[in-house]
């Protein structure tokens, strides 16, 4: 049995664990929160509680998923906005949680229209018992222009909003970055020079996943009618992972924490973003897929891969790939690498010949009697595509060679990639 | 594609196949497939680690529970137990939750995993009689929980019909050596070719222990009168075993008849096919409609081209290997000569010496102890089904009885 402590200290609170359920209705209400408790999150950042004043009306349906071949659900898509229970109610719900799961870390998520809104609201989940605050900056489909990623693509707003949320409260608190923006460093150091000690990323990315082709309609349809709305999920994680190497990047934010958001589902994905610099991790559509049980073998597979590096404290694997992502113009372009073709593992379907003529250099021939492929080194130039395609895993990367006329160097000493599968 | 007796039947997942069979799955609110192990696996569960990446952590759900896994995996009934409920077939068809099981534990071989850990030496002794499924499980358990466990076993290597009885293109016996191994490293001794009520007294064990646990099985093949002595005719358990310590190596005649419809019968059939008889023929008393094979088995042995004849009880015997039966409904007759006679027709217990009563093959007492004594029983002369994972279940049981009984003292 493996057991290693997964414990953490993020802006200053530490947690039992770094997985936490990100702001949606995941966690909307205390029965749900202590649910997900119960079954072992680390934390929850409760749903964006909004003023007073704000009233919110739902749409019906208000979700849609992306799918590709037989897979269900690679991106969702959601019309929500934020928290519908009363102010009153949410402010209860988080008295009770904390009182009743005082190990666990409770995040109040607050979202203002002015600088009063931000400011009371901070003042409230602080009194309510929270540990910590998220200011969602970045809901991508508020009925007000006031509200969600207007502000969050606004680093003068995002400025402006947090220094009143520091007025309002002395607990650590974290700004959410929204991805429909080109540099989110912007809003980030607008944020954590306005009082900000965290950043989390991502809320979803604006989008139009389907559109019904009879009634000519985006999915979801509300009355043969449907808007532009929040997509989130596996398929936004290499999106996610961008933007937090960037903000890791950025010499105004590299000591910044961050909290990693968008796509996780397995611990796979969480050691991904942990060692991209994240100290803290949240969820929403795989729960929303799966449930909260997902925790479980995320926790568990977690602690296996910081047994295999060896490593007792979680936060020895924070950040680790930063510095092995550097920009294309410092790549290394001197050497190709072949294709290795297991021509006892290819099943003989061709569909790496296919992809390489339509798709690469026309390299990859293909004997019809045997229905082999075989890799012809004059024109491939390693792109490596047929490995991608490959359906059973026999294509990896092989010989290495130096591109001619290049200066002479240790190939074998170089760290490569050595496999194609993602198994 | 040819198959032969040295290698498993079944192929191995891959890892792109066994993540394609896992996400056949519907990961099922109270998942009826962990509603139905015997032994109490939770197939749910550890499907779900393996979609989720988790390998590692599916090898620890399987091997906690199961201290046979590997060999579960592999000759478990499951359209009986595990995916007779599965979700799945609302779909198409169960999920093959026993491949997936194998594939979980050939991971954690691969990888040396070690998951098992054993509190401290409680002072305590128990002494298990017999080393298949039933004596294994209780022994590991018991050990687990700081006891000092030793095994006896009459035969020259421990496994009981694991090792002797399972053919090896369905149970290889290095998979039986590579759980035993990790048994004996829980701190179990397993004392070979030491017949207790023989070459040990029942009375001596239990003065040397704080308990003793009969688990010997139906170690003997039935006879019908009629074939007694008949120089033609021996009993399916011993052609088996003599089969399987042979790894194959045995004469094969032309022309073999086996009488029996059981998942003994299927296993002499199929191996016999596979080892090369060129002439099969399986009389069978059940009709095709009420055969008690497993589906699996019986295909397998049709797959191989095994003559079965069904509805058929032999009713005489002549010489030179001749057999007479009568159809049990219809007017008909068969006679049939063979070469060689294997009589799969059931297992009986071999008690002797050991103060045991049974009734209809089972120790005539409710529970699992026997009353005012430090004796327990397990496997198949307890009452229950004659498979393996019920031999797993009620050495689980009966572990945790021996427990609660020697709990107080010392
Ligand atoms: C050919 C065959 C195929 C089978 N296939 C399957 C299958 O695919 N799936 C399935 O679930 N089940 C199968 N079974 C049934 C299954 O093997 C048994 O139910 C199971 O082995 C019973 O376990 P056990 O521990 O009670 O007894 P056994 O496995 O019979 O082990 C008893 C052990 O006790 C030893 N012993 C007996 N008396 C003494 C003594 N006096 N002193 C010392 N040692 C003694 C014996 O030598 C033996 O090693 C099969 C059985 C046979 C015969
Ligand atoms: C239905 C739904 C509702 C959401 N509501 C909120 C919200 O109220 N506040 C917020 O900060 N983020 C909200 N989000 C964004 C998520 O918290 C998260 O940032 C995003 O979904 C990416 O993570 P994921 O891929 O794990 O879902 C919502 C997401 C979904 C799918
Ligand atoms: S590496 Fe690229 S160019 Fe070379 S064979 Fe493969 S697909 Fe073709
Ligand atoms: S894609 Fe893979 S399996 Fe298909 S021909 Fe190419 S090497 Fe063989
Ligand atoms: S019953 Fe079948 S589909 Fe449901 S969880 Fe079990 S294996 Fe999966």
């Amino acid at each position: 049995m493996v057991r290693k402590d997964l414990s953490i200290t993020f802006m200053g609170v530490k947690f039992p664990n770094p997985f936490c359920l990100s702001s949606s209705p995941v966690g909307n209400c205390y029965d749900m929160c202590a649910k997900a408790y119960r079954e072992g999150w680390g934390g929850v950042v409760f749903k964006t509680i909004g003023p007073k004043h704000y009233l919110i009306d739902e749409v019906s349906p208000r979700f849609d998923a992306l799918t590709k071949e037989a897979e269900p659900f690679v991106g969702f898509k959601n019309m929500e906005q934020i928290a519908e229970h009363p102010l009153e109610e949410n402010l209860a719900d988080l008295r009770r949680l904390k009182k009743e799961f005082p190990n666990q870390v409770l995040i109040a998520s607050i979202m203002g229209s002015n600088e009063e809104d931000w400011e009371e609201l901070a003042r409230l989940v602080t009194e309510a018992g929270a540990d910590m605050i998220e200011l969602n900056f970045s809901c991508p489909q508020m009925t007000s222009h006031a509200m969600g990623s207007d502000v969050g693509s606004n680093p003068e707003l995002c400025r402006k909003y947090c220094q009143a949320v520091r007025r309002g409260t002395k607990l650590p608190f974290m700004a959410k970055m929204t991805p429909n923006i080109t540099d989110m460093c912007d809003p980030a150091v607008a944020s954590i020079e306005g009082g900000a000690n965290g950043i989390s990323a991502i809320n979803t990315i604006k989008s139009i996943i389907n559109v019904d082709l009879d009634k000519k309609v985006g999915l979801p349809i509300v009355d043969g009618k449907s808007s532009i709305s929040g997509y989130s999920g596996k398929a936004v994680k290499p999106v996610a992972l961008r933007f937090i190497q960037q903000m890791r990047m950025n010499p105004k934010l590299k000591d910044v924490e961050l909290s990693g958001i968008g796509g996780i589902e397995t611990w796979e994905d969480a050691a991904e973003f942990i060692l991209l610099g994240c100290k803290n991790l949240q969820v929403t559509t795989g729960i929303m897929q799966y449930g909260y049980r997902i925790v479980e073998d995320m926790k568990n597979g977690l602690e296996h891969y910081m047994d295999e590096q060896g490593v007792d404290r979680l936060e020895d694997l924070v950040g680790l790939a930063n510095k092995n992502i550097i920009p294309a113009e410092e790549l290394d372009r001197d050497y190709i690498v072949y294709p290795e073709i297991n021509k006892d593992k290819c099943v003989g379907c061709g569909r790496c010949v296919i992809s390489c003529y339509d798709g690469a250099h026309q390299a990859m021939e293909w004997d019809k009697d045997s229905r082999r492929p075989n890799c012809n080194h004059d024109k491939c130039v390693g792109c490596l595509l047929c490995g991608l395609v490959c359906p059973v895993g026999a294509i990896k990367p092989g010989e290495r060679v130096l591109k001619a006329g290049r200066k002479e160097k240790n190939l074998k000493k170089m760290v490569l990639q050595d496999t194609m599968e993602k198994l | 594609m040819s198959k032969k007796y040295q290698e498993e039947y079944e192929v191995a997942f891959s890892p792109r196949l066994v993540m394609e069979e896992a996400s056949r799955c519907l990961l099922c609110l109270d998942a009826p497939c962990s509603a139905s192990c015997p032994a109490g696996t939770d197939p749910a569960k550890f499907i779900r680690s393996l979609r989720f990446k988790n390998v590692k952590g599916a090898a620890e759900t399987v091997r906690i529970n199961n201290i046979l896994g590997a060999i579960c995996a592999r000759v478990c009934p499951t359209e009986r137990y595990c995916q007779a409920g599965c979700s799945r077939s609302g779909i198409d068809k169960p999920i093959d939750i026993g491949r997936i099981q194998r594939y979980i534990t050939d991971f954690e071989d691969a990888l040396k995993m070690d998951i098992l850990e054993v509190k401290e030496d409680n002072g305590k002794k128990i002494a298990v009689i017999g080393s298949g499924p039933a004596g294994l499980t209780v022994a590991a358990e018991l050990a687990k929980e700081g006891f000092k466990v030793t095994i006896y076993e009459k035969e020259a290597k421990a496994g009981g019909y694991l090792r002797y009885g399972i053919p090896e293109y369905r149970l290889p016996n290095a998979i039986v050596d590579r759980e035993i191994d990790r048994i004996v490293k829980l701190g179990v001794d397993i004392v070979l070719n030491t017949k207790v009520g023989e070459d040990i007294k029942v009375e001596d064990l239990r003065k040397d222990n704080d308990a003793v646990i009969f688990a010997v099985g139906y170690s003997q093949g039935k006879m019908l009168d009629m074939f007694k002595d008949n120089r033609k005719v021996i009993k399916a358990v011993d052609w088996l075993k003599k089969t399987k310590i042979r790894k194959g190596n045995v004469k094969v005649p032309e022309n073999v008849l086996v009488i029996g419809g059981g998942d003994v019968a299927m296993d002499v059939v199929t191996s016999l096919k596979l080892l090369g008889c060129p002439h099969v023929t399986d009389v069978v008393y059940e009709q095709f409609s009420e055969f008690r094979a497993s589906k699996k088995e019986l295909m397998n042995a049709q797959e191989q081209g095994v003559t079965i004849i069904d509805g058929y009880v032999p009713v005489a015997t002549g010489r030179g290997g001749i057999v007479k039966f009568k159809h049990r409904i219809l007017p008909a007759e068969l006679k049939i000569k063979a070469d060689l006679i294997i009589l799969a027709v059931g297992q009986v217990a071999d008690v002797d010496g050991l103060g045991l009563t049974l009734e209809k093959g089972e120790v005539n007492v409710r529970g699992v102890r026997i009353p005012d004594t430090n004796m327990f029983f397990a496997g198949d002369i307890a009452h229950g089904e004659k498979t393996v994972v019920w031999g797993v279940r009620s050495g689980k049981e009966v572990a945790f009885e021996v427990k609660r009984f020697l709990g107080g003292k010392k």
